[in-house]
């Protein structure tokens, strides 16, 4: 971290010169960033493994198929197998795609989620739930880890939204949609940038580690109330989903930004650390 | 334009076919090894502990749901059956000082728990049902267990295609959990043939294939590598974890 990094609560002029090297991401904040993606890429695909096991989720205590939220069939018809996709009662056709999907072993079959999409490929329960226990504890330490290591360096302060970034917050995507010329002045993160990050960090990981915990019935013996909170276990199998979804839509959106705000200055900045400033960027809290 | 199509297509199945080799040999390798360690983590940090939820009678399934391997056919379990389980003993042997053959009316006078516990399988869905029976740790203390033994194996009628015994363990300080049952009745009813009649299982604790139905014979061991496939269990020989709390 260079001494300009620590320049102060409020970006000065020095600390957004246009076109200067600045040390911006530390090793234990990219060391954090690629585990993290590494997990969730397994999480999701071993957790959808996991789905195809019972492919429906009721927002309720116990299995209720009156509280179906969405569901996954596959039926055999005149014109051959059509998959289906049944969200809240209502039956769309997603042959191929949905419910009736490819199987990994080179045909089709009864699968809500197709074999390229899971881990491992075919249908294997028992190995699927090895791979999300494994990389559950991974996602944890990884989250633990960083969050300890930045709060002891004091680089968590880059991080955690503070009052003054609310106010700031709705020029941002006028600026992004080229509704307005120049963002509003900020440090190593812009305020949209770090609501999104304090939600995933500080919301998301702790509630999709925290719902699926309470699929395990061990741990609904040692703490009731947690299954309790989310409306019980089917309903946390939801939230669990749910969480995975909007995960999912954050990374879309994460990964458009990142292709079209610079692709290389900021793929080297979370490989080597370094980046380049633009014209708006800024350092610092 | 055609030509190129086919090229593209044919280099994205490969894609997919090589990205599932990767999977399977990932799964596989030598790295497997790092897969399994997370499971004596889980039992570490989740381990047995408190009571689950018990629900009231109105929660009950009155259908409660079927799984697992077909209900037994073979000529013991049918002709036991057809005497209405008057015959049927349950052994409970090994590293035991009293070895016990209990009758199911010396069963249900041996002790007397009700609990209406949810039933989470493996697959995801859950059911709620009301057993009633025996708790296993008054079964155990009955046959005296001697100091060297560690699990208790409950060995079943049911068997699959290949002929194999379904089977499941516990250690001792699972099998001590108040909730861990041997219930004989389900929802107010004598168990019928579906539901593991005369004599199965019942841990809330853990997950649904833990509940062994169809119970025979309960063995006290120091160690169950010795037994079948060496990992304590039907579905543990098949991968599954034999800590099945979570």
């Amino acid at each position: 971290m260079t001494a300009d990094a620590h320049a102060g609560a409020l970006p000065s002029d020095s600390s957004r010169a246009q076109g200067r090297h600045v040390y911006r991401h530390g090793v234990a904040a990219r060391t954090a960033h690629w585990t993290w993606t590494l997990a969730i890429l397994v999480l999701v695909m071993s957790g959808l493994q996991i789905f195809n096991a019972a492919p429906y989720l009721d927002a309720s205590d116990k299995s209720n198929p009156a509280k179906r939220v969405l569901a996954f069939d596959a039926q055999n018809t005149a014109g051959g197998p059509v998959g289906y996709t049944i969200v809240f009662g209502h039956r769309i056709v997603t042959t191929h795609l949905l419910g009736y999907t490819d199987d990994g072993m080179g045909s089709e079959s009864l699968r809500a989620f197709p074999a390229w999409l899971t881990l491992p490929g075919p249908q294997d329960l028992a190995d699927g739930r090895r791979w999300h226990l494994f990389f559950a504890w991974v996602l944890f330490v990884a989250w633990a880890a960083y969050l300890i290591s930045a709060a002891l360096r004091g680089t968590l302060r880059e991080l955690v939204m503070r009052p003054d970034d609310f106010r700031k917050l709705w020029p941002m995507p006028l600026y992004y949609l080229r509704l307005r010329k120049e963002p509003p002045p900020h440090g190593t993160y812009n305020p949209l940038q770090k609501l999104t990050y304090n939600v995933i960090v500080f919301v998301f990981f702790p509630l999709l580690i925290l719902t699926g915990l309470t699929l395990s019935p061990a741990v609904d013996a040692a703490v009731p109330w947690l299954t309790a909170l989310f409306g019980g276990r089917q309903f946390a199998r939801l939230w669990h989903f749910v969480l995975m979804v909007l995960l999912l839509g954050y990374f879309a959106t994460h990964l458009a930004l990142v292709l079209t705000t610079g692709f290389w200055n900021n793929m080297r900045s979370m490989i080597t650390g370094w980046f380049v400033l633009g014209k708006h960027d800024g350092v610092g809290p | 334009m055609k030509r190129r199509l086919f090229v593209a297509s044919s280099l994205s199945a490969l894609g997919l076919a090589g990205c599932g080799q990767v999977k399977t040999s990932l799964t596989n390798g030598p790295f497997r090894n790092v897969l399994l360690s997370t499971e004596k983590l889980n039992d570490a940090v989740i381990g047995t502990h408190g009571l689950a939820r018990e629900y009231k009678d109105s929660d009950v399934d009155r259908d409660f749901r079927v799984n697992g391997l077909d209900t037994p056919s073979d000529a013991t379990y049918t002709s036991l059956a057809h005497g209405d389980f008057h015959d049927y003993r349950l052994v409970v042997d090994g590293q035991v000082d009293r070895p016990q053959k209990l009758s199911l009316a010396e069963l249900r006078a041996a002790g007397d728990r009700t609990q209406i516990t949810r039933h989470d399988c493996v697959e995801g869905w859950s059911a709620i049902g009301k057993w009633r029976g025996v708790p296993l740790a008054t079964v155990i203390a009955m046959a005296q267990p001697k100091p060297a033994a560690r699990y208790c194996v409950f060995y079943c009628f049911d068997t699959d295609e290949s002929g194999q015994n379904y089977y499941e363990s516990l250690d001792l300080h699972q099998a001590a959990h108040p909730q861990t049952v041997l219930a004989l009745d389900l929802n107010d009813k004598p168990l019928d043939l579906r539901h593991g009649a005369p004599v199965r299982m019942k841990i809330p604790t853990q997950l649904g294939y833990k509940s062994a139905k169809w119970v025979r014979r309960i063995e006290l061991v120091a160690d169950f590598k010795p037994i079948f496939g060496g990992t304590g269990g039907y579905w543990e020989d098949q991968g599954y974890e034999w800590y099945a709390g979570i």
